[in-house]
Order: C-alpha cells, then sequence, then structure tokens
C-alpha cells in the first residue's frame, strides 16, 4: 500500500458519512467501504468487499440498490436519493440520505458507482415527534377551540332561560289577539261586517309576529360551529330587540338607535353575535335598576382605525391593524356604572355583582370571548359625560362592500327613536 | 245603556279586536287607552263603569295605573279588571280568576266567555 493510497484511507475511514464504491463492470462488487459504512450496516469491509448487494441485503432492497446503480450509469450524472431505509442484520432501520455519483476509471477501464451516505435515522426520527408533537397540539388546540364554544353554548342556554319568561309572554299577546279574532268570528258571521275583514288582517299580523319571535329564539338557540357571514347589524339589533323586549318593557327602559342606513356589513355569526348583545342589553337592564328614566342607546358607526390601543397586548394587535376598516358598535346605559374596584374584573369568568341566581357571571366573559372569535374587540368603560356604562366594540366589515375612505363619520341624523315596543313613542 | 269598559293596554291589535268582541252584543261601549300614561285622564273623561287593565306596559305598568285610579275619589270605586300574560305569575293557572283586594285578575289570553262572565258579576249585565 503506497503512502498515499493509505491517507486517502484514513480520510476515508473518518468521515463522518459512509462512503462505498461499487465496480458497475464486476456485477457492482463492492470495492471500496468506509468506517462509517460498516457503522451503519453493521457489516465489516471484509465481509462487504468484492461481494454485491444481493449477498449482503434483503433481496428487496438488493434489486432497489441495483435499480438506482443502473439508472446512475445510465444518465452518467449525479443522482440523488433524498431517503432511503436500509434494515441492518439486527433488525434496525437506518435512514440514508445517498448520493449516487458515476466515475469512470481510466487505469482500469471500469465504470464505478461512488455513494456517500448520510445517516439521517436520528433527524427523521426528530422529525416524527415533532410531527406528533405538533400533531397533539393541533388536537389540543381544537378541543380547547370545541370546549370554548361548548361554554358559550353553555352560557348561551342559561341566556335563553333567562329570557324565556319574556319571550312566553311576547308570544302570549298574539295569541291572546288570535283568540279574541276566533271568538269574533265564532258568534256568526254576518257577510256586511265590515270588522271581519280588520279581524282577519290582524290574525294574520298575529301569527306572523308569533311566528318571528319563535323563529327568532330557535335561530337563537341552534349549535353551530363559528360560521360568520355579512350581516346588517340594524337585522341583528331588531332580532335582540325583540328577544328582549319583555325585559326592556318591565324595566320601563326607553330604547334609542343610532344606526346609519349605509353602514357596512359586518362579518357575524348572527346567532353567536345576538348572544354578546343580549347579554350587554340585560347587562344594562339590570344595571339600570335603579334608574328612573332608564335609557339605552345602541350606536354603531364606521371607521377606519387610526391606531390600535398599545395596552391591547400583542394578541390584538395581530388582529387589528391601524387602516383597518371596521365598525365600532357601543351598547350605552345610564345606570349604575362600574365601580373602580370593579373595573378590571368585569370580564373575569363567574365575575357577578348580581344577587344569587340573577347572573352566574359568565355574561361578559363570554361576550368578549365571542367578540375575539369575531376578531374584534369588546371593552367597557364609564361613561365621561354622564352616569352609566359604555360597552364599546370594534367590529370588522367585509373589506370589500366597505365604503368607508375617512378616519371617523359621525353619527347620522337619521337615528331614530323608539320606545322597547320598537315603535316612536306616542305623543302625550 | 250599555255599560262602559275602559280598556288600557298598549298592544293596539289586542285592544281593538277585545272592543270589536265586548261592542258585539250591544251591552258594552269600549273606550281603548293604549298609552298608559294617559289612562287616569282618559278615565275622568270617560267615566267607567269598569276598567280593564293591562299590567306589563311601558310608560306605567298596570299596578301603578291602578294606584292611581285608587287614589282618585273620583273613581276609587269603579272595579279593576288586569289583564296579565305575565307567565311567572304563580297564583294564576290557566282560566282562573284570582281576586287580589279590590282587584280582579285574569290571564292573558283572555277567555272570552270568562271575562264576560267577570264583567256579568261585576256590572250585573246579561
Amino acid at each position: 500500500m503506497t503512502k498515499k493510497h493509505s491517507v486517502v484511507e484514513s480520510v476515508l475511514d473518518n468521515l463522518p458519512v459512509a462512503v462505498f464504491v461499487k465496480d458497475a463492470t464486476d456485477d457492482f462488487k463492492f470495492i471500496l467501504w468506509n468506517k462509517k459504512q460498516e457503522e451503519v450496516t453493521t457489516l465489516k469491509a471484509p465481509r462487504a468487499l468484492n461481494h454485491t448487494d444481493y449477498d449482503l441485503f434483503s433481496e428487496e432492497s438488493a434489486d432497489y440498490f441495483r435499480s438506482v446503480d443502473k439508472a446512475v450509469i445510465k444518465r452518467g450524472k449525479l443522482l440523488k436519493v433524498p431517503e432511503e431505509i436500509i434494515e441492518t442484520k439486527n433488525g434496525r432501520e437506518v435512514h440514508l440520505r445517498t448520493v449516487k455519483i458515476p466515475v469512470f476509471d481510466e487505469e482500469t477501464g471500469s465504470t464505478l458507482v461512488v455513494g456517500i451516505s448520510e445517516d439521517i435515522t436520528e433527524q427523521v426520527k426528530s422529525h416524527e415527534q415533532l410531527a406528533n408533537l405538533n400533531r397533539n397540539l393541533v388536537a389540543t388546540n381544537e378541543e380547547l377551540q370545541n370546549t370554548q364554544l361548548q361554554l358559550i353554548q353553555a352560557e348561551k342556554l342559561e341566556s335563553i332561560g333567562r329570557l324565556a319568561a319574556g319571550v312566553a309572554h311576547e308570544v302570549k299577546n298574539p295569541l291572546a289577539l288570535l283568540l279574541l279574532g276566533v271568538d269574533y268570528l265564532g258568534q256568526g258571521i254576518d257577510p256586511d261586517d265590515p270588522n271581519i275583514e280588520k279581524i282577519l288582517k290582524q290574525m294574520r299580523e298575529a301569527v306572523d309576529r308569533a311566528d318571528r319571535i319563535v323563529r327568532g329564539l330557535v335561530d337563537f338557540s341552534s349549535q353551530r360551529s363559528l360560521s360568520r357571514e355579512p350581516v346588517k347589524l340594524n337585522r341583528v339589533v331588531d332580532e335582540v330587540l325583540l328577544l328582549t323586549k319583555h325585559e326592556l318593557t318591565r324595566s320601563n327602559t326607553r330604547v334609542t338607535i343610532h344606526i346609519p342606513r349605509d353602514l357596512p356589513e359586518v362579518f357575524l355569526d348572527m346567532s353567536k353575535f345576538e348572544q354578546v348583545l343580549i347579554n350587554l342589553v340585560i347587562n344594562a337592564v339590570h344595571a339600570m335598576g335603579k334608574t328612573q328614566d332608564a335609557h339605552l342607546e345602541i350606536r354603531a358607526r364606521a371607521e377606519s382605525l387610526e391606531s390600535v390601543e398599545k395596552n391591547e397586548g400583542a394578541r390584538k394587535l395581530e388582529v387589528l391593524r391601524p387602516g383597518d376598516h371596521v365598525v365600532i358598535l357601543e351598547v350605552i346605559d345610564n345606570g349604575c356604572g362600574i365601580p373602580n374596584k370593579d373595573s378590571t374584573r368585569v370580564f373575569d369568568p363567574f365575575f357577578t355583582t348580581k344577587a344569587t341566581g340573577v347572573g352566574t357571571g359568565l355574561g361578559l366573559s363570554v361576550a368578549r370571548k365571542i367578540v375575539d372569535l369575531h376578531g374584534g374587540e369588546l371593552t367597557l368603560s364609564n361613561r365621561e359625560d354622564e352616569q352609566g356604562a359604555v360597552a364599546h366594540m370594534i367590529l370588522r366589515t367585509k373589506l370589500e362592500t366597505s365604503k368607508v375612505k375617512i378616519k371617523t363619520t359621525p353619527i347620522l341624523p337619521e337615528a331614530k327613536e323608539i320606545d322597547s315596543k320598537g315603535r316612536k313613542p306616542a305623543s302625550s | 245603556m250599555p255599560k262602559k269598559i275602559l280598556l288600557v293596554d298598549d298592544e293596539a291589535g289586542f285592544t281593538e279586536l277585545l272592543k270589536m268582541n265586548l261592542e258585539k252584543s250591544g251591552d258594552y261601549e269600549v273606550m281603548i287607552e293604549n298609552n298608559s300614561t294617559k289612562a287616569h285622564l282618559t278615565a275622568k273623561a270617560f267615566k267607567p263603569d269598569i276598567i280593564l287593565l293591562d299590567v306589563v306596559m311601558p310608560g306605567m305598568d298596570g299596578g301603578d295605573v291602578q294606584a292611581q285610579m285608587e287614589s282618585d275619589p273620583e273613581l276609587t270605586n269603579v272595579p279593576v279588571v288586569m289583564l296579565t300574560a305575565l307567565v311567572d305569575s304563580a297564583e294564576l293557572s290557566e282560566g282562573a280568576v284570582a281576586q287580589s283586594g279590590s282587584v280582579t285578575v285574569l290571564p292573558k289570553p283572555v277567555d272570552l266567555s270568562l271575562l264576560l262572565r267577570v264583567l256579568e258579576e261585576h256590572l250585573g249585565t246579561e
């Protein structure tokens, strides 16, 4: 062995990659097999040299190696095998990233296949572990989201329970009207009676009204995953006022709505967002329990966000950015307001200032969760000008239909004043 | 002479139909007041023989209106029948008539024959 030869062998044996050479002109017998190749295959060089893949590996593996070798010779170019698996004698699977190079040995006239393999078994295992961890993380996240949706649904069922008496009352009124119609017609029908046409019209309207109330409750109670669509806010507000009409009437609350007719649509899950508004309206009614002239205002306006509050946290910054076209929706009451000591806790789950049985303390925390799920923001603060509180929401508009170009558009003059029955107040 | 009934309820459709039903026999003349805050003044002008009063109304509720009537010497002896669709009223079952002091309470939806019977009892009409 020449000195030069021994240097080359020493370099080869100390390489961190497996190197082998096969003689394609002699049945692809191995003519070089370095130390790393011994380690990877658990076969010593004397066992491998002058043998073929068929002598060392399973027939299936040998067929595969042979086909790759032939392809390398045929192409006459380097071939990369991103991952191949060999099974060692002790049954261990070794993952290799291999490069095969065709070489023509001018001295002997032989065509050789030089293989250089990197053992990537640990990398593959780490990758699999990472993939498993990621799968678990995704599953856990899904579970968490489902739990959140279940919590939202549970809170919704609770508010349905609270609204049920009022809704039943609202359905009973049209029923009372229907019964009177039946009673009148049951006494005999005189074709010339001018009342009959009026009565039938009233009965038809009563059926429509009862149907609308019941349908509103059914839609509200439906359990679905979050499904957003462009929605006109005044539609949501109308539904919510219908479902909370009884509470508003009983508490003698005057309701004023300011929603500009050309307000851009917002991306909402109608049923879940109704839950937000119902919670805020009921909260406001409770807060105005001792107020003489209870007044609830619902205001909406379009804005382009000039800045996002710095103290809203990184998570919020991810969803709302300066320049975003948004709709600001505010529910304003003239009730007792938020005591300073409670201002940081109002969105905490199970935090309530109401008597046992009146509230679970989940309403506001669920409302904020739902607004979060919509990529929006819900805050609650005291009014600056007078007694009472403001629930302030930033909601995303459907960008394609947004007509807003400037920073702030003032409340439009089309505000309508209605009483809690949804009508203009009677003149007195 | 038909007896005079003042009907105070914010549901305009309901009051219109009840008026038609009650006036059909010719025994009653019905005045409707849909605004509870004006009920007292309307009663003073109309001088009803009996007052039918809804409970849940915006402005003033039935209880407040009733108290207002009772404290007015001109109206204090006028019988009051409260009509209520309140479903959480434990003392009322469907079709029952409850007496609460000088006030009779009838559940909504109103059973017309029951209401007519209550009116007959109070006014001596047939």
